[in-house]
């Protein structure tokens, strides 16, 4: 999830992430080493061979993200993602014919105790009642349980960095192992995507619960982000929290949780991304064997909601007990649209290092902001995002005065063409970022899956380089004109509050 | 176009036929046997002392066009004077910011930036750091960048300003996020607030920091003797000794001995502390005590512990505070240890309001269960198979094999300290691991502090202790 965070080590030490060129000799060798194949329920996998350590990351990527829910059942995505380590029929059960009962059982009262409790007049005796059955339920389905088999036999036999996360466009499960343990990811992930069982849904909503009070309700920016994104979006789901909404928190139940599954989570919506030191015929054979299992089912259809074009300015204000915020976004294309690169190039020129417009204007020359900088794509990439702008004032300045001198850079980017050298500086980078992400096979795993996943072909990855490379200055004046317009504008800050 | 319950109905139709369907497609995790995991080709890393005193770690590794570089300076900000906290720490920033005698820092930061290379330098609590990254054929233009910004840092007026301005930023700040106040504060109850190991820049100690002290600091720690420097990547090792002895020539060794810092004290006290914050729905909750340090021969016994009580998704907290009980996301704990002055013990989580007093029970609860029960033998191997499993990951990249060996070099480590904690943790035994708690944990003696909203809590706190000490955090103005 996006955060903007106020560590020092993030917002002062401006840690220059990139890294020297490769040349296009080292990008098509490395591109030879990867291998893809399909199975015939449409799992697509995609293999690159890294021998360099006996060791190797597996990553599912599920096309499926918060804005796949619908209304009234924020927070599904994320929470199926929990509960997606909670073990299947056969993992994490004593008795999966008993439990089964139990759960139905345990279902059908919650319905009854939701209805109940969304009554006008909430009938107390009843509900009580049906508070006490769900309880007993619960006790007794916990008797029935290997608690948490999926995650100690994982870790028990080396998974590392056993996680999964949850953004608006993909939810990814990955973990890295020694590479002798190939095949028992095989069997687990392959399970858990099979015949996967929600059990401890209703406790794991709870700590759901509790995610949002950390990410969202009790952190200054995250209830800026909340009301922001709300004042951007009128209609797309990229104005929700990834977290979702209390009340839906509340209300969802574990038959939703399998819907959802059911409809998003068949083979031709999963991309499974396996770095490292493989054998790619060994892992296809593998790959049939095991995820060859999942019945095939139709890929979800995307969402068809399109933001409606923003006809006026928008400002929204928080006042809150935290220091000055300030964050301005501008409607944009996805991440498909022919000017993506060009954002890119904006994004550095803007945006990044200390030789960055923002950050020499606002920080550096003028004072007027800690830090500040610029970067595309919020909620998301796969839908139409928000470029956004920010800056945290210095101590003693104010928002206004960062709006100020931002305004002035967006509209030096409109009437100037951006010099020769700040151009050849973003290519640079672009190639010195990519060739470090080589090096890392949880890297790589992500952004091939990612590649893959949004625009369909994970050779993407490696033709972002010639993408930019074709951007001229011209075109980014063209783009800061048709996007940094008023009324595609909003503006978003956290205003000190004086009482306690 | 189909139903929900049409998909629903297809797939368990499917499974059904199957059975628990592993029979026919592959077999269940218990059936499965493993090849031999093939060695690691543990790289050799070539070790130089140069005329200077400088010490050099160097690994050859050809996958990628970079060459890497970090090094460790004998320095830290315990050795700062207590009315200028924050020295060290600005020195480190505006050594690079500020640039060298000859060139600019805007000069550097245009040089590197074009070349999509990086120069960056720091001081943490006691040790300096620089590092550069290249493609390899920048190297000598890298490389001559780190060895002047080490040898003849500028140290300009300006950019001192332009870092005062942004750390009077972050002392303002840091009172906005409840996670921060209660990692700070609760360490300032186990060091003490004035302790090295816990002080606070503030806004007068920042105002009294000159450009004559950045120099001054810098003259008396900065040598060749002082430091040690780790390259690896894409380059001959050979030529890469030649080639920093040169761009390090003539650097005088410092002579100065290090400053006395003040040992640690601790007597357990058993506290309740509360931080009032009105703003959040979800109580910061830190309670433990004074931890310990590596070379403590129960330094094994206690990784080992560390697993049981708070290892990943296995271990006790998350089980039993998250899974179970469904009290927190979050939630953490352990008994640290450092390289020479003691960790922390501690146990915290994220809950909401109306369950403070319950979750803090809970937390104390898993710390009584370590002293007063036995780990389950499951337990335990659990714990030294996730670790000994995950061995091979110490070795995955050359980076971290350098890094390793550089700061066991530092802290006075054999250098197979890695390989000696394997060994020890291979024979731990499950009395092993009950004496190391038994020793080294005090349920009954611990702190507790709370960042939260009291008056949403379930019980007031003053059930957990006699007194409750209200921590007052308001951020001290320029002058006092």
């Amino acid at each position: 999830m996006m955060r903007f965070r106020l560590r020092i080590l993030e917002c002062l030490v401006i840690v220059v992430l990139c890294s020297p060129l490769g040349t296009a000799q080292d990008l098509a060798a490395f591109e030879a080493k990867v291998t893809e194949f399909s199975l015939d329920n449409g799992l697509m996998f995609i293999v690159l061979e890294r021998h360099e350590a006996p060791v190797v990351t597996c990553l599912t990527m599920a096309d499926v993200g918060s804005v796949d829910e619908a209304r009234g059942r924020t927070g599904l995505a994320h929470l199926f993602e929990h509960m997606a380590f909670k073990g299947t029929r056969s993992i994490g059960t004593r008795d999966y014919r008993a439990e089964k009962v139990v759960l139905a059982e345990q279902d059908r009262v919650f319905e009854a105790l939701r209805l109940a409790r969304a009554q006008p007049v909430p009938d107390a005796n009843r509900v009580a009642d049906l508070e006490s059955q769900f309880q007993a339920l619960e006790q007794e389905s916990q008797s029935l349980l290997v608690h948490d088999e999926f995650d100690e036999v994982m870790q028990r036999q080396g998974g590392h960095g056993l996680n999964a996360s949850t953004s608006f466009d993909q939810t990814t499960y990955f973990v890295s192992l020694p590479s002798n343990k190939l095949e028992l990811w095989m069997s687990m992930e392959s399970d858990r995507f099979l015949e996967p069982v929600l059990r401890e849904f209703y406790k794991e909503k709870n700590v759901v619960m509790e995610e949002r009070r950390m990410r969202v309700e009790s952190e200054p920016v995250g209830r800026l982000l909340e009301e922001f994104q709300a004042m951007c979006y009128l209609a797309h789901p990229y104005g929700t929290q990834i977290v979702g909404y209390m009340s839906d928190l509340e209300a969802l139940s574990r038959s939703d949780g399998e819907a959802f599954f059911t409809q998003f989570y068949c083979p031709s919506n999963l991309t499974v991304a396996i770095v490292g030191d493989v054998d790619p015929a060994q892992v296809k054979a593998m790959a049939q064997t095991y995820f060859g299992r999942i019945p095939s089912g139709p890929k979800p259809a995307p969402v068809h909601t399109t933001e409606p074009e923003q006809l006026a300015q928008r400002t929204v204000v928080l006042e809150d007990m935290a220091q000055p915020l300030v964050l301005i976004g501008y409607h944009k294309g996805s991440i498909l649209h022919p000017d993506d690169a060009v954002f890119d190039a904006i994004t550095d020129i803007l945006g990044e290092g200390r030789t960055s417009r923002l950050y020499r204007a606002l920080v550096r020359d003028s004072q007027v902001a800690m830090y500040a900088s610029a970067f595309p794509g919020l909620a998301g990439d796969k839908y139409p995002g928000l470029f956004v702008f920010y800056a945290y004032p210095a101590q003693g300045q104010t928002n206004e005065d960062c709006l100020k001198a931002i305004d002035a850079e967006i509209t030096r980017l409109k009437e100037t063409l951006v010099a020769p050298e700040e151009l050849k500086k973003a290519k640079t980078r672009a190639r010195g970022d990519l060739i470090r992400s080589l090096a890392s096979n949880e890297g790589l795993a992500q952004r091939l899956a990612l590649f893959q996943s949004v625009t369909g072909d994970w050779r993407t990855l490696f033709k972002q380089l010639e993408a930019i490379d074709r951007v001229t200055a011209e075109d980014i004046q063209r783009v800061a004109q048709e996007t940094f317009v008023a009324t595609h504008r909003t503006v978003g800050m956290i205003k000190t509050a004086q009482v306690n | 176009m189909k139903t929900v319950v049409q998909y629903m109905a297809v797939l368990w139709i499917v499974a059904g036929l199957m059975g628990c369907g592993v029979e026919q497609g592959g077999r269940p995790y218990q059936d499965l046997t493993y090849p031999e995991l093939r060695d690691v080709a543990l790289p050799a890393v070539q070790r130089v002392t140069l005329p200077n005193g400088m010490r050099l770690l160097l690994l050859e590794d050809h996958e990628l066009p970079l060459v890497e570089m970090s090094c460790r300076m004998r320095v830290g900000s315990i050795y700062e004077p207590a009315d200028k906290t924050g020295l060290a720490e600005i020195m480190g920033e505006v050594m690079r910011t500020g640039g060298t005698e000859s060139r600019t820092g805007d000069d550097l930061d245009e040089l590197l930036e074009m070349n999509a290379a990086s120069v960056e330098c720091g001081i943490n609590l006691d040790s300096g750091y620089a590092s550069a990254s290249s493609l390899k054929e920048d190297v000598d233009l890298v490389l001559g960048v780190l060895a002047d910004v080490l040898m003849h840092p500028a140290f300009p007026e300006d950019k001192l300003q332009l870092a005062r301005m942004q750390y009077h930023s972050v002392i303002a700040r840091r009172n906005d996020s409840a996670g921060d106040i209660a990692s700070r504060e609760f360490k300032k109850l186990i060091y003490g607030a004035d302790s090295v190991y816990a002080r606070e820049m503030e806004h007068a100690t920042l105002d009294a920091i000159t450009c004559e002290d950045l120099k001054t600091f810098h003259s008396r720690f900065y040598g060749p003797n002082r430091m040690i420097l780790g390259v690896w990547g894409d380059f001959d090792s050979k030529e890469m000794v030649k080639k920093i002895a040169d761009a390090f020539a003539g650097w005088t060794p410092v002579t100065q001995t290090l400053p006395e810092v003040k040992t640690v004290q601790y007597d357990y006290p058993s506290t309740v502390n509360l931080v009032e914050k009105t703003d959040i729905n979800q109580s910061n909750i830190y309670l433990g005590h004074i931890g310990g340090r590596m070379d403590d021969p129960d330094y094994f016994a206690l990784v080992v512990m560390n697993r049981i009580l708070g290892g990943g998704f296995t271990g006790r907290l998350f089980k039993n505070v998250r899974a179970r009980a469904g009290l927190a996301y979050s939630v953490f704990g352990r008994y640290s240890a450092n390289y020479d002055y003691p960790g922390l013990m501690f146990v915290g989580c994220q809950t909401q309001s109306g369950s403070t007093v319950k979750a803090i029970r809970g937390m104390v609860h898993e710390l009584e269960q370590m002293v007063t029960e036995k780990a389950t033998p499951e337990e335990l191997a659990i714990a030294k198979e996730s670790y000994l499993n995950t061995f091979v990951f110490n070795f995955d990249t050359t980076e971290e094999v350098v890094s390793r060996l550089m700061t066991y070099d530092y802290y006075g480590y054999p250098e197979d300290f890695l390989q000696k904690t394997k060994q020890a943790v291979e024979q731990v035994s499950v009395d092993d691991v009950f004496r190391a708690a038994k020793k080294h944990l005090h349920p009954d003696e611990v702190q507790i502090l709370v960042v939260g909203r009291s008056e949403d809590f379930d019980e007031s706190l003053s059930a957990l202790g006699p007194e409750v000490r209200a921590l007052d955090i308001t951020i001290p103005g320029p002058d006092s």
